[in-house]
């Protein structure tokens, strides 16, 4: 799928840093970044190196220190946290390493869950559909405990899409996956993605996943630079990267 | 840039009654939902249970009195009263109370007689059956003379039946019937024995009544309001001390303060239960803060607001509270119910008469108890950041100090306060509570640690499970004060029942009296002395007696107590007559009646005199006067003169009846009141009492194998009443029974929400306690290993609060030896054993069932769940 040319997320100048007793760490150093309608991004690099803290700030989870962050043309730099909130719950999907179900609900209950914030129609039936397009329409009134580690992030995946969300925001999605569930998981992750349209922003350091996105970014030290993974060995990025 | 369009989502309703649903199915609640209905179902059935008695008892006691208005007094009154309530037209009856024994053939019992006039009742009905199978109980007035109205419980005991003969005093009486209801009876914690009523014309037949006799008069008065008030202010100004004025009114609300007093004392002990559920409300609801912090991140970042998940889990806890207080509620009832259903048969209660106090009382503890210990927990749920999505959640944080600690410390103040309704009782409870607490904590602690050190040398599942006790030393540290009380409660129990009036009994010399004769007259003594000498009976001869008040020291007139009214004082009046002499029990009791300024003793003391000084007395101040000393004197009792403020040379006046004499206090006397022997807090010199009217008392050590003879012979002395030591016994041994009843119930509370807040804790630990158990698993522990880790964990937690109940009780056993009965210590080392191993068992029981799951499930599922 191709991205159209509108800018859906537009990050310029954005920094963060924590103060540590007396010490500053900057997180982030300046960032300029800008994903179109559409596009699937890999934010790649090493532990610490900031892609998450990245993620964390264009998802509208938290704020940065300096600089501009627009997401569907929404300042979230200057929004509260209430204000963040209806922006994630009108526009943004999310997938977590650890999938974060709610265990005290049945996996319809957790597709619905967005759907129902969002004060959308039909959540039932949408959920229904989606848990039956990733394989699990037998499991809708399992609890999470009930489910295996794939079958989980399958959930989640449905729960990601149901609010049909202009960007969906998948943090490590395979990275508590052994490698087959987790080429499963990605090749449905993309699947879904390609059919709704949805614009992807992944943070991975498996240099594979990354690979399966129309752009990879790299963050180094909370410095983001275009990363060029066509040019280099993959095996040996992987390599590096669990080095690093 | 684009508008931001805010839709406020209605979800939130659907989503917790949804996330409700599901949590109750999966048990994710239970221990919440059982400690608010632990909390709320206990208040409700002992506040609604006691409330039904009082109710009762004060419904019943309508016609309490009998009469419009009573005066009650140790003597005869003036005829002017009673010409003056003549000429106010006024209804008069009386009554004189005595206790005496009843003979029937061989069988005999100590008995309370009431005395009648023809009169009586002036309210009310006297209902007695005439035959056992009448169907209607006949109201009457006094018996014919002669003849007698009894208690059903006598004819069985004197084995006697309607028609029959029972011997009162002198007098042979018939028995006419058997009385139903008596209209003023009182309710006291110890009467003599079953009521007889004969006619006030035949007692001077029975002979009961001689100088010193202790009775008790009432006047019973009725008539037009407006002239019970006249007389009424007439006759208050003229009353002493000894003469007590009550109203239906005053003596209903004397006998409700009583039963409000012991309805306090029953929820205060029950306090403890329901502060132990409390805490386990509040460690579940800790519990349930961290388990929930996932689930409000991911709605969160999902694009729920704060208000959202606020309105979310606010009704999702109310509706929990509401659930378990309205089940609460209901178990509460049938509690109430089954209690009410026991003491049906000695009461007969209206169970309609509900009132709204139980209710409300349960509800606010329910309320305070889910939202008081819930609410630092759930505001913090509620502030949860959804970047802790990608951060991570924070797991088994220890709370802070801070404000929000005082809340529920607040809440179980206002607890205490709604119980006690008492600032100052509620005030030092809590101080109390927080003081040993925190000495058995520091105590658990120190034991711990100790077990630590001993752990490293011992197996490796014991050095684990110590390990991890002291690791979780501040977790463990509510269940160990939970357990050590209600370890201790139990042994105390077990103690008490077993052991103690035991060691009491045998702690006496082999010759203290076991029998104490009353009401000997003059002309008695002498055969009595020589039977006992004919038998070789030990007794410490025979004490002239009679009854008289301090009146004045130095000519400073004592003032008495001023009680607003006096049922309850005449019930003191009358239990003393059981108790016989002057004891050291009347001397407390005349202490604790004392106002601060300086009193005299309140009312009339039993009072003798010696020509010799009593053995088990020992002069410490002063000297013991000559036989032939002609001028009065008084010897004191040091305890009471010290409290009483008289010192050697202080002139005493006594007032008997009308007549007075003032003596000075030439002695003080140390009297070892644990000899149980016949003791007085005044004896006077022979000079002093001259002319003074008297009956004699004594004391007897009659051997078991010479009672029957003894017996046979003083029933040629029926007016002589003897009381057996052996009864007095069985009196306490049952007022232990009753008491430990009591506290068997709060035991079973205490239990119950210990237990709770042991699974709480466990429960809280659990995640903790599976990353170690998958930790030890990936190393190769075996499956025994880990599993008596975990056994001995809670073993070890069990047995450090089973010796810590042990102190504890030994203590408490120490105090009431020593305090309560008189008696030397000694040491119970067989109960540590019970405490210690009680506790082991029941904590490692409680401990494994809630650890099953955990144990149970294999190491790759452990591994999969925690890695």
């Amino acid at each position: 799928m191709k991205s159209n040319s509108e800018a859906i997320l537009k990050v310029s100048a954005l920094t963060k840093s924590v103060q540590l007793d007396e010490k500053t760490l900057e997180l982030l150093q300046p960032v300029h970044l800008t994903v179109n309608t559409g596009e699937t991004l890999a934010i790649v690099g090493s532990s610490g190196s900031g892609k998450t803290t990245l993620l964390s700030i264009l998802a509208g989870l938290d704020l940065p220190t300096s600089g501009e962050v627009y997401l569907k043309n929404h300042p979230l730099h200057q929004f509260n946290e209430e204000q963040r909130s209806q922006v994630r719950a009108n526009h943004v999907g999310f997938i977590f390493q650890q999938f974060l179900l709610i265990s005290s609900l049945t996996a319809l209950e957790n597709v619905m869950l967005p759907a129902e914030l969002a004060n959308l129609p039909d959540a039932k039936e949408q959920g229904l559909a989606l848990l039956a397009s990733v394989g699990l329409a037998e499991r809708a009134e399992h609890y999470p405990s009930q489910l295996s580690g794939g079958e989980q992030q399958r959930v989640a995946i449905a729960r990601a899409f149901i609010t049909k969300p202009d960007v969906l925001f998948a943090d490590e999605p395979t990275g508590n996956l052994d490698t087959k569930t987790g080429i499963h998981i990605a090749d449905l992750l993309f699947q879904l993605n390609e059919k709704h349209g949805t614009t992807l922003v992944l943070v991975t350091h498996d240099p594979k996943l990354a690979k399966r996105c129309q752009r990879q970014v790299e963050m180094d030290s909370g410095v983001l630079h275009e990363a060029r993974l066509d040019n280099v060995n993959v095996e040996e990025l992987s390599a590096d990267m669990k080095v690093g | 840039m684009s508008e931001l369009i805010v839709k406020p989502s209605k979800a939130w309703f659907k989503q917790s009654l949804r996330l409700l649903h599901h949590e109750f199915r999966r048990g994710e609640l239970t221990i919440i939902f059982l400690a608010i209905v632990l909390a709320v179902g206990t208040v409700f059935s002992l506040t609604g249970f006691s409330e039904q008695i009082k109710q009762a008892i004060i419904s019943n006691s309508a016609n309490t009195i009998a009469a419009d208005r009573v005066l009650g007094s140790s003597r005869e009154i003036p005829t002017e009263y009673l010409d003056k309530s003549e000429s106010l037209s006024l209804k008069v009856a009386t009554k004189i109370l005595l206790d005496s024994m009843v003979f029937s053939g061989d069988n005999m019992l100590l008995s309370e007689l009431d005395i009648i006039s023809e009169a009586y009742p002036l309210r009310g009905e006297f209902l007695v059956k005439m035959s056992l199978d009448q169907k209607v109980a006949t109201s009457v007035g006094a018996p014919k003379q002669g003849t007698a109205y009894v208690e059903e419980s006598i004819l069985s005991r004197l084995d006697v039946k309607i028609g029959g003969t029972i011997e009162v005093g002198v007098l042979p009486l018939t028995i006419a019937g058997v009385i139903v209801e008596i209209p003023d009876r009182s309710y006291r914690m110890f009467v003599a024995g079953p009521s007889i009523f004969l006619n006030i014309k035949d007692i001077e037949k029975t002979e009961l009544i001689k100088p010193g006799s202790r009775v008790y008069h009432q006047y019973l008065f009725a008539g037009e309001r407006d002239d019970i008030e006249e007389f009424e202010t007439w006759i208050k100004p003229q009353l002493n001390e000894s003469q007590n004025w009550y109203s239906v009114k005053s003596a209903q609300n004397r006998l409700s303060k009583v039963l409000d007093s012991s309805e306090k004392f029953l929820s205060l002990a029950s306090m403890l239960g329901i502060v132990l559920a409390a805490v386990a409300v509040a460690v579940a609801s800790r519990r349930y803060g961290q388990r929930h912090q996932p689930m409000v991140a991911v709605f969160k970042a999902l694009g729920a607001s704060k208000s959202h998940v606020k309105k979310l889990y606010m009704l999702h806890w109310g509706l929990l509270s509401l659930i378990s207080i309205i089940v609460g509620l209901v178990v509460g009832y049938l509690l109430m119910l089954a209690g009410v259903s026991a003491i049906e048969s000695y009461l007969s209660l209206d169970e309609s008469q509900i009132t709204f106090k139980p209710v409300i009382t349960a509800v606010i503890t329910g309320l305070l108890c889910s939202v008081a210990f819930a609410v630092h927990p759930i505001t913090e749920l509620i502030s949860t950041k959804p970047l802790d999505v990608i951060r991570g959640f924070k797991q088994n944080v220890l709370p802070s100090f801070g404000w929000h600690q005082l809340i529920p410390l607040f809440a179980l103040f206002a607890l205490l306060m709604l119980f006690s309704r008492d600032l100052i009782m509620s005030s030092s409870l809590l101080l109390g509570g927080i003081v040993v607490s925190g000495v058995l904590l520091l105590l658990g602690r120190l034991i711990m640690g100790a077990g630590r050190s001993a752990g490293a040398k011992a197996g490796k599942a014991w050095h684990l499970a110590l390990a991890n006790l002291k690791r979780r030393a501040n977790e463990n540290s509510v269940q160990l004060v939970s357990f050590t009380i209600a370890i201790q409660l139990l042994l105390l129990i077990t103690v008490m029942k077993s052991s103690i009036v035991d060691e009491w009994q045998a702690q006496f010399p082999e010759n203290t009296p076991n029998h104490y004769l009353l009401n000997i007259a003059n002309e008695e003594v002498a055969p009595l002395q020589d039977f006992v000498n004919e038998l070789g009976i030990d007794n410490q001869g025979f004490y002239p007696i009679f009854r008289g008040r301090l009146s004045a020291i130095n000519g400073e007139k004592t003032v008495s107590f001023d009680d607003d009214d006096d049922v309850d004082k005449s019930d003191n009046e009358k239990d003393e007559s059981i108790k016989g002499s002057s004891t050291e029990n009347e001397a407390k009791q005349d202490d604790k009646e004392k106002p601060k300024e300086r009193k005299g003793a309140g009312r009339e003391l039993s009072l003798t005199w010696q020509a010799q000084l009593p053995m088990a007395n020992e002069i410490i101040e002063g000297k013991w006067w000559e036989e032939s000393d002609v001028s009065p004197q008084v010897s004191m009792e040091s305890g009471v003169a010290e409290r009483l403020e008289i010192k050697l040379g202080d002139e005493l006046t006594f007032t008997l009846g009308t007549d007075e004499f003032t003596v000075p206090v030439t002695s003080l006397r140390e009297v070892n009141w644990k000899s149980r022997q016949l003791n007085f807090i005044m004896i006077f010199n022979e000079a002093a009492v001259k002319g003074i009217d008297t009956t004699s008392i004594s004391a007897w050590m009659v051997p078991e194998e010479n009672k029957n003879q003894v017996y046979r012979f003083l029933s040629q002395y029926p007016t002589v009443s003897i009381m057996d030591f052996g009864s007095l016994m069985k009196q306490l041994t049952k007022m232990i029974e009753q008491v430990s009843i009591a506290i068997e119930l709060i035991l079973v509370l205490v239990v119950l929400a210990g237990s709770l807040v042991l699974v709480a804790q466990v429960q809280a630990s659990m995640e903790e306690r599976e990353r170690e158990l998958a930790i030890l698993r990936t190393l190769g522990a075996k499956g025994s290993l880990l599993r008596n880790s975990v056994l001995f964990e809670f073993i070890a937690l069990g047995a450090v609060a089973g010796l810590m109940a042990s102190i504890a009780m030994e203590i408490a056993v120490f105090f009431l030896q020593t305090q309560v009965f008189d008696m030397s210590a000694s040491f119970h080392f067989s109960y540590w054993l019970i405490g210690i191993f009680a506790g082991a068992g029941f904590v490692g029981l409680m401990g494994m069932l809630s650890c099953w799951r955990l144990l149970k499930l294999s190491s790759v599922t452990l591994i999969r769940r925690t890695m």
